[in-house]
């Protein structure tokens, strides 16, 4: 038995060392993957959720590149929406990340500071001058120099809003709000008309809607985080006042954009931001609503709409460089945006592609109608969400904005404590 | 001649294996043979886990980011972080609040379906069918069902009671939160309990009856001594499950744990934390250990309490 004991001692002293082993310094250099030589080899593309509708989009446009590039193979991964950041951890922790990954600003920043991102503007500048100037950007860390991934798709819409409802609580239907105040006044409007059984929103503020407010987020130096000045308050104030007046679902404090989707759908609340892509759910799943469906611009006080972007990131640590580098260009340039934007109701980041008669002329639809005004206002629109603001500290700002409505915690000490917790994670963040 | 002797004499003597030493040694090999395939799946997928977290728990280390050795800072900052009290608060809460009904229900629902009588298959497969569903359906639906607007609601309001915030009251959620529970855990603690009623003699009832018991007395005199071991089975199990509950909050509460996150469970908080691109594992690690350290002291404490019954 004297072996047995050894076996079971080395088995112990296995596990104890080898989780030590992970312990040291890490991360933060790589980025400099060579992307010169020739395009070939075998590379994995990973997108993100896209498999179920666009899945001969994404096979045409891969057996195109492997013609174009002889010698090329790409593999396809496709991952479920739910989750999505986490398997990307899982893979970057373990050594798996694909060689080309299809990512939002927020994921691309750990991603840069671990060394795992591709740095364009060192492996692939000639490119930047193919797209907008603002969504090449995105792909910027504060504190760190270089763009970490090619802007693909953007994205933005309107806000919807429920017509009957609008005229049951006797709003004009025809003319929706247009400013926050507008907005606030015909939110307290529905709460007093209805006595309070129709909310009017159904999502409490998130950091995009303090920038889109006017609220300065972060600090010129992108070090901390400043959105608990006197703008942000304002904003909170307000909001705490809808909340009071049920004009602000009661169920808004654990929401999330998925239900109160749900609720517009369903008419228990009369507004909702939302994108060109949702007019063909309310068609085909509330077809009553469907038939009520007011649009209006999306409300901001900057001159400035809010848009979500895109990425495609090249894996800094790929063996394939020029045939990743070459694959997410081939992915993200201006001919594939632009027949995957004819596809789905999304908007191209390559310079110039909005001008395209496809966006900019009206057929007298409401499809087109909000494409063409989506289009417009992208030309100046903002991505709101910081790109170091991460998912921790989302749950911090909501979970603060949640005590104030709830009259826990006043609506400045509500931000002076996520602000605070915000700092101390960005600060953990390294 | 000569020099065959003596090779053969140098040549060393062929070793004899004795049949008892070749037995006593296929004796000690055979069973860890036997047991390697398991022990080498326990070590990969539990002890190097459990190693593991340990170690992080002293370390800062994040998800893309290898950690430095921290000392007890992880365990220091728990003490100053009012998301882990509420985290214990809850959990705690509701090892309080469902163990209790999830160890006398079942055993109540046992002896209804135990008689032999006609159709009382189906209402055990019934009873069973929540334990069979998927958690994500089961709270889909009681979300469904307790919505501002959901069936539950419309009834209270039909009948004047008015809109009950079932899951926008920071307790009303918590509470909802442990009725699921107990409805999906009934089934399950049922079978076991339907296993040890069926080892409960029956003349010690018959015996009661003759003694003038009624049906009261003779399940608190002879069905509940007979089940008493199956009942501290049930509370330990169903203590430790309950303090690491999960699916059911974050189902119903949603990813930041009810209003302001009040509803967060300790679990929820590991995965919360740990969890993401930016996630620390160092910190989510130290507060796993916690809910190691009282798990075991809730099996101990069931344990101890049921050893001192019996002495």
């Amino acid at each position: 038995m004297p072996v047995s004991r050894r076996a079971l001692a080395a088995a112990f002293a296995v596990c104890v060392v080898l989780p030590l082993s992970a312990c040291g310094s890490g991360g933060g250099d790589g980025g400099t993957a060579d992307a010169s030589g020739k395009i070939e080899g075998d590379i994995t593309f990973q997108t993100w959720n896209l498999r179920a509708n666009f899945k001969p989009y994404f096979e045409g446009l891969i057996a195109d590149f492997e013609k174009k590039y002889p010698g090329t193979h790409v593999k396809w991964i496709d991952q479920p929406a739910e989750g999505y950041a986490d398997k990307i951890s899982a893979d970057a922790a373990g050594g798996t990340l694909p060689d080309v990954v299809n990512v939002s600003p927020d994921l691309v920043a750990p991603l840069a500071k671990a060394g795992l991102a591709l740095d364009l503007d060192k492996a692939a500048p000639q490119y930047e001058k193919e797209y907008l100037s603002g969504a090449w950007a995105g792909h910027r860390i504060p504190g760190m120099t270089g763009t970490y991934a090619f802007p693909w798709y953007l994205n933005t819409g309107p806000l919807f809003y429920n017509k009957s409802l609008f005229k049951e609580a006797g709003l004009d239907a025809g003319q929706p709000p247009k400013t926050y105040d507008e907005v606030f006044d015909a939110a307290l409007k529905m709460a007093e008309k209805t006595d309070g059984k129709v909310a009017t929103l159904a999502n409490v503020p998130t950091i995009e809607d303090f920038g889109r407010y006017g609220v300065e987020l972060m600090n010129k130096e992108g070090t901390a985080f400043s959105f608990n000045n006197a703008k942000g308050v304002e904003l909170l104030t307000k909001y705490k006042e809808l909340y009071d007046a049920k004009a602000l679902d009661p169920q808004a404090l654990t929401a999330t954009p998925e239900s109160s989707g749900k609720k517009f759908l369903t008419g228990a609340v009369a507004m909702n931001p939302g994108s060109a892509l949702d007019l063909g759910n309310f068609k085909k799943q509330a077809p009553n609503l469907y038939r009520n469906i007011g649009i209006t611009d999306q409300i901001t006080s900057t001159g400035h709409v809010n848009m979500y972007v895109m990425g495609v990131m090249v894996n800094a640590r790929t063996k394939r460089a020029p045939a990743a580098v070459a694959f997410a260009h081939y992915v993200t340039d201006a001919e594939h945006q632009m027949s995957f934007a004819k596809q789905v109701a999304i908007f191209p980041s390559t310079a110039g592609s909005l001008d395209d008669p496809y966006f900019t002329k009206e057929d007298g639809t409401d499809e087109t109608r909000v494409r063409v005004a989506a289009a417009k206002s992208l030309k100046n629109a903002v991505n709101y969400t910081p790109v170091l603001f991460s998912e921790q500290m989302k749950t911090e700002l909501r979970n603060e904005v949640a005590k104030a409505l709830q009259g826990k915690e006043s609506p400045k000490e509500a931000l002076d404590n996520a602000v605070e917790a915000c700092n101390r994670l960005l600060q953990q963040q390294g | 001649m000569a020099t065959s002797t003596v090779s053969r004499a140098r040549r060393p003597a062929p070793k004899v294996r004795r049949p008892e030493q070749r037995v006593r040694r296929q004796l000690a090999t055979s069973p860890w043979l036997f047991a390697a395939p398991g022990l080498l799946i326990a070590g990969a997928f539990i002890l190097y886990p459990f190693v593991s977290t340990l170690v992080n728990a002293f370390t800062d280390r994040r998800t893309l980011i290898p950690g430095r050795f921290v000392g007890l800072a992880n365990f220091r900052e728990l003490l100053n972080d009012d998301m882990f009290w509420i985290g214990l608060r809850n959990s705690t809460l509701y090892v309080v609040g469902v163990v209790p009904a999830l160890v006398v229900l079942p055993l109540l629902l046992a002896l209804l379906v135990q008689k032999n009588i006609p159709g009382i298959t189906f209402f055990r497969s019934a009873f069973y069918t929540p334990v069979v569903a998927s958690i994500v359906v089961v709270g889909l639906i009681w979300v469904w069902l307790l919505d501002e607007r959901g069936l539950v609601n419309s009834l209270l309001e039909a009948i004047g009671v008015g809109r009950v915030g079932f899951l926008s009251d920071q307790w009303l959620l918590l509470s909802s939160a442990m009725a699921v529970t107990v409805w999906k855990g009934l089934g399950y603690y049922m079978i076991i309990y339907l296993a040890a009623l069926a080892n409960v003699p029956r003349e010690l009832h018959e015996a009661a009856a003759v003694d003038g018991a009624g049906a009261v007395r003779r399940f608190l005199t002879v069905t509940v001594p007979a089940v008493r071991s199956t009942m501290v089975l049930v509370g330990a199990l169903s203590s430790v499950a309950a303090f690491k509950v999960f699916s059911e909050v974050y189902l119903m509460a949603g990813p930041s744990g009810g209003p302001a996150g009040e509803d967060t469970t300790l679990v929820m908080l590991v995965q919360r934390t740990g969890t993401g691109l930016t996630g620390r594992v160092g910190y989510a690690s130290a507060i796993s250990v916690v809910v190691f350290v009282v798990t075991v002291a809730l099996m101990l404490l069931v344990l101890r309490a049921d050893r001192r019954d019996e002495s």
